[in-house]
C-alpha cells in the first residue's frame, strides 16, 4: 500500500549556535511510519527536531511537511503548522506557574473550537490514560520525573498531531516509572495514520514500536535502515555505537 | 625575554643617557594620557551607539508585537482570561494597600503644607486647585505608575526572564502559541486596567484621607474643601488621568517585557530586570513631562 509521504527532509545543512550540525542529511518518512534518529554527542540530531519545527528560520536544503517547505510559511502559517507537530522537549518545558491539567489543557485552548466541557473531557482521557489523576493540581516543580514526562506527553499529543517529535525524552529517567509512557508511546506508534520522529541516545529502548533507524555521526548519515537492519548491527559505526566502545570508526571527544 | 634585553641595553647606554631615559619616559606619559584621553572620549561615544542600538531593538521588538497583533483575530479570550486576571490582581488589588498608604501621606502633606503656607501669601482658597494642580495632576499617575513599574514591572521582567531560561517560552512557541501575543498582550491590558484604577483610588484616598490626617493640624471645613476641589476640576484633568493610564499601562510592561525577553543566560537576569526598572522610570518621566508640557504649557 502507497501511503502519504508526510516528512522529506533534503540535504539539510546547518550548524546552530552551539556548534551542533547537520551536514547533508535527507530522509523521508510516509504517514503512519516511525523513525529514531539517534548518535553520539554531537552527532547532529539534536538540531533535526528544531528545523523540523520551523525554529531554524534559515537553512540550506529543504524539508517538506505535506509536500510543502517548512522554509517558505511565513509567521502566521508557521504557528499553525505546529499545531499539526506535536513536540515533546528535552528538558519538557512545562508552564511553571500552571498546574500539571492546565499544561495539558493550553494548547486546547488556544487551538481548538472546542468548548470548555469538550476539553475537559478530553484532557481528563489523557490524564487517565497516563496515570496522572493524583497529580492533576499540581505544578511542575512538585511532580516527580517521570510525571513532568507524562504531562509534557499529554501536551503533546493533546491536540492529535499528525507528526510527533521526541527529543531525549527518557534522559534521567526512571527505567521502571517510565513504562506507563513507554506503554503510551507505543499505542500512539501503533496508529496507521500517525507518525513519531524520536531522537535519543538509546535507540534500542524503541526497537519495538520504529520502523526505520537513522544515525548520524559528525553531522553526517552514518546509518540508515530498517528494524532488522538496526538488530542486525552489520554497520561499524552502529556497532560501535551499540558497543558502547571507544574502539571504531569514530572518535569520541 | 632575556636575549631581548641584552641586546637593547648596549644601544640605550649608546645613546646619551639620561636624557635618552627621560625622553623615553615623557613619551610613556603622553602615550598613557592620549589613551586616558581616548578612553574618555570613546565612553560617551560607545555610550551613544549603544543607545541608539537599543532603541533600534526597542523599535524590532515594537514592531513584532505590532505583526503579532494581525492575528488578535484568532486569539481565543479564554486562553488568556486566566492571565489577564491575575495580573489585573497582582498588579492592581495585590497594590491597594501601599498605594492607599502613599496617597494618605502624600495627601496630608500636601494639605498640611498648604494650609500652613498659603495664608502667608493670602491665597488659602486655592488649596483644592493646588490638590488638584499637584495630586490629581501630576503626583497621582506618577506615583502610581512608579509603584506598578517597581512591583509588578519588575515581576513581569524577572518572570519572563526565568520563562526564556527554563526554555516556557520555546515551548509556547512549538505548540504554536504566538509568546507575544500570549504573553505581552493580556499584559498590556491588565496594566490598563489596573493602572487606570489604582490612579483614581490614589486620588480619592490622597485628597480625602490627607484632609482626613491634616484635620490633627489644621481646621478646614469640609464643604469648603469639596466645593474648592471640584471648583478646580475639569473634565480635561479627567481626560488626561485617562490618557496618562493608557500610556503608562501599554508602556510599563511593553519595557519590561521588552528586558525579559532580553537575558540570554540566567546570570544576565538581574542585569536586565534592573534595567527594566530604571529604564521604565525614566521614560515615565519624560512621558509624564511631555503630557504636562503638551496640555499645561
Amino acid at each position: 500500500m502507497n501511503r502519504e509521504e508526510l516528512l522529506r527532509v533534503e540535504s539539510v545543512c546547518f550548524t546552530d549556535a552551539g556548534g551542533a550540525a547537520c551536514r547533508d542529511v535527507s530522509f523521508s518518512m510516509a504517514r503512519g511510519e516511525n523513525l529514531v534518529i539517534f548518535g553520539p554527542e554531537g552527532s547532529g540530531a539534536e538540531v533535526v527536531c528544531p528545523l523540523i519545527a520551523g525554529t531554524v528560520i534559515s537553512f540550506d536544503g529543504e524539508i517538506f511537511f505535506k509536500g510543502r517547505s517548512v522554509e517558505s510559511y511565513d509567521y502566521f502559517e508557521r504557528h499553525t503548522y505546529r499545531k499539526e507537530l506535536g513536540y515533546l522537549q528535552r528538558n519538557y518545558g512545562l508552564i511553571n506557574n500552571m498546574s500539571a491539567e492546565e499544561n495539558i489543557e493550553l494548547p486546547l485552548r488556544y487551538h481548538s473550537r472546542l468548548s470548555s466541557g469538550e476539553i475537559g473531557s478530553l484532557v481528563n482521557r489523557l490524564i487517565g490514560e497516563l496515570g496522572l489523576d493524583h497529580c492533576r493540581a499540581l505544578r511542575p516543580v512538585s511532580l516527580s520525573g517521570s510525571e513532568t514526562l507524562r504531562t509534557a506527553y499529554c501536551r503533546a499529543i493533546a491536540l492529535d498531531p499528525d507528526l510527533l517529535l521526541i527529543e531525549h525524552a527518557l534522559e534521567g529517567q526512571c527505567l521502571l516509572n517510565s513504562q506507563q509512557f513507554m506503554r503510551a508511546l507505543g499505542r500512539w506508534c501503533a496508529r496507521e495514520d500517525r507518525s513519531v520522529v524520536i531522537v535519543t541516545y538509546e535507540p534500542e529502548r524503541f526497537v519495538d514500536f520504529s520502523d526505520r533507524f537513522i544515525m548520524l555521526y559528525e553531522g553526517g548519515i552514518v546509518f540508515s535502515g530498517s528494524r532488522d537492519d538496526f538488530l542486525a548491527r552489520r554497520n561499524e559505526y552502529l556497532d560501535q555505537y551499540m558497543r558502547s566502545s571507544l574502539d571504531g570508526p569514530m572518535r569520541v571527544r | 625575554m632575556y636575549i631581548v634585553r641584552r641586546r637593547i641595553r648596549p644601544v640605550c647606554r649608546a645613546g646619551s643617557g639620561k636624557t635618552m631615559k627621560n625622553r623615553r619616559a615623557q613619551k610613556a606619559t603622553e602615550k598613557t594620557a592620549m589613551l586616558k584621553i581616548e578612553s574618555v572620549l570613546r565612553t560617551p561615544v560607545k555610550k551613544i551607539i549603544a543607545f541608539g542600538e537599543g532603541m533600534r531593538n526597542f523599535y524590532r521588538f515594537v514592531e513584532s508585537i505590532a505583526v503579532s497583533f494581525r492575528s488578535i483575530k484568532y486569539l481565543r479570550f479564554r486562553s488568556i482570561y486566566s492571565i489577564v486576571v491575575n495580573q489585573t490582581r497582582f498588579t492592581g488589588v495585590d497594590a491597594l494597600p501601599i498605594i492607599v498608604s502613599i496617597a494618605l501621606l502624600l495627601g496630608a502633606t500636601t494639605i498640611i503644607q498648604a494650609t500652613k503656607n498659603f495664608p502667608k501669601f493670602g491665597i488659602e482658597g486655592f488649596i483644592g486647585n493646588l490638590l488638584v494642580i499637584i495630586i490629581a495632576r501630576e503626583l497621582g499617575p506618577l506615583a502610581t505608575a512608579m509603584i506598578v513599574v517597581s512591583r509588578s514591572g519588575s515581576a513581569i521582567a524577572a518572570e519572563i526572564a526565568t520563562q526564556k531560561q527554563n526554555r516556557e517560552i520555546l515551548s509556547l512557541e512549538l505548540m504554536g502559541i504566538d509568546t507575544k501575543l500570549y504573553i505581552v498582550f493580556p499584559r498590556i491590558l491588565a496594566s490598563i486596567l489596573a493602572i487606570f484604577s489604582l490612579i483614581i483610588i490614589f486620588d480619592i484616598t490622597a485628597f480625602f484621607g490627607g484632609y482626613l490626617i491634616s484635620l490633627s493640624t489644621v481646621y478646614i471645613p469640609a464643604g469648603v474643601f469639596v466645593q474648592t476641589m471640584l471648583d478646580a476640576f475639569s473634565f480635561s484633568d479627567l481626560a488626561i488621568t485617562i490618557l496618562k493610564s493608557v500610556l503608562y499601562g501599554i508602556l510599563i510592561p511593553l519595557i519590561c517585557c521588552y528586558y525579559g525577553f532580553m537575558p540570554q543566560s540566567d546570570f544576565q537576569i538581574p542585569i536586565f530586570v534592573s534595567r527594566a526598572v530604571v529604564r521604565t522610570l525614566v521614560i515615565l518621566f519624560v512621558i509624564n513631562a511631555f503630557i504636562s508640557a503638551l496640555f499645561y504649557f
